[in-house]
C-alpha cells in the first residue's frame, strides 16, 4: 500500500453543491477500489497562474489516500469523463516526502510527550509514544520502494512537453540579453 | 591566475528542508528567474539531490497552474 495524493482543479463557476458531489464521486472511486481516504483538503477558489480552457480561476481540491496502483488509473478515467475538471495531478509520496512526514510526526509526538511530561513527571510513557509513531512510517517507506511510479511519470511527461513548447517562445529573450551584456563587458 | 569560485552551501540543507513541497509556491518562486525558469544550481548553490527535488516540485506546480510556465515582460 502506498500513499497517494490527487489534486484536481475544478471549474470555479460550478455551484458549491456540484463541487461536493464531484468530490464525493472521486472519493467513492477510491474506496471502491480498495483504498482508504486519509484527508480531503479543499483549497478553495484560486487564481490560475495561466489560463486553462479560457478560465482565470479554478477550485482546487486535494485528496490524500492510501491504496494500490490501480486507483490512479481509475481516477484518471473518471477525470477524463468529468467535464468541469480543468487539470489533475495524482502522485505517489516518494521517500523524501515520507521521511519529512515521519519527522513531522516525531516532532508532534515529542511535543505531546513534553507537554504530558510537564504535567506528570513520570518518564515511562514518553519513549513508548515516540517509538510507536516512528515505527509506522518507517514500515510504510519500505513498501514504497516497489515501482508503481506510473502516474507520477505520466503527469511529469505531460508537464515537460508543455514546458518545452512554451519555453521556445521565451528562448529568444535571454539570448538578446546575453549579447548586450557581452558588449558592455567589452 | 585561476579565479576561485566562492563556495556556496545548499540553501535547503542549511534551512533543514528535507522535502520540497510543490504547494509551497513562495519557496519555489525564490528559485525561479523573473521569466519563470529554474535557477541553475551553480547559482543557487543547491545540492544535486535538492535540485532534483526542486525541479520536480516546480514542474508539478506548473502543471497545476500554481506558478507560470513563462512570464512575458514587455519591453
Amino acid at each position: 500500500m502506498a500513499i497517494y495524493e490527487t489534486v484536481v482543479i475544478l471549474d470555479s463557476l460550478l455551484p458549491a453543491k456540484e463541487i461536493d458531489d464531484a468530490v464525493d464521486r472521486f472519493s467513492q472511486i477510491i474506496t471502491e477500489n480498495g483504498g482508504t481516504i486519509r484527508k480531503v483538503d479543499k483549497w478553495g477558489k484560486r487564481r490560475l497562474a495561466y489560463e486553462i480552457q479560457k478560465k482565470q480561476y479554478g477550485f482546487y481540491v486535494a485528496i490524500e489516500f492510501e491504496g494500490e496502483g490501480n486507483i490512479p488509473k481509475a481516477l484518471q478515467s473518471e477525470y477524463n469523463y468529468t467535464d468541469p475538471v480543468l487539470r489533475y495531478l495524482t502522485y505517489r509520496y516518494d521517500k523524501h516526502q515520507l521521511k519529512a512526514m515521519a519527522k513531522a510526526a516525531k516532532m508532534q509526538a515529542s511535543l505531546e510527550v513534553a507537554s504530558t511530561a510537564a504535567e506528570a513527571p513520570a518518564e515511562t510513557p514518553a519513549p513508548e509514544a515516540v517509538e510507536e509513531k516512528t515505527e509506522a512510517p518507517a514500515a510504510e517507506s519500505a513498501v514504497e520502494e516497489t515501482p508503481v511510479e506510473e502516474t507520477a511519470a505520466k503527469s511529469e511527461t505531460e508537464v515537460t512537453e508543455e514546458a518545452g513548447a512554451e519555453e521556445e517562445n521565451a528562448a529568444e529573450a535571454p539570448a538578446e540579453e546575453a549579447s548586450t551584456e557581452e558588449e558592455k563587458n567589452d | 591566475m585561476i579565479k576561485q569560485r566562492k563556495k556556496r552551501n545548499c540553501p535547503f540543507t542549511e534551512a533543514g528542508i528535507i522535502y520540497i513541497d510543490f504547494k509551497d509556491e513562495k519557496l519555489l518562486k525564490k528559485y525561479l528567474t523573473e521569466q519563470g525558469k529554474i535557477i541553475p544550481r551553480h547559482t543557487s548553490g543547491a545540492s544535486a539531490k535538492m535540485q532534483r527535488q526542486l525541479a520536480r516540485a516546480v514542474k508539478r506546480a506548473r502543471h497545476l497552474a500554481l506558478i507560470p510556465f513563462v512570464t512575458d515582460f514587455t519591453r
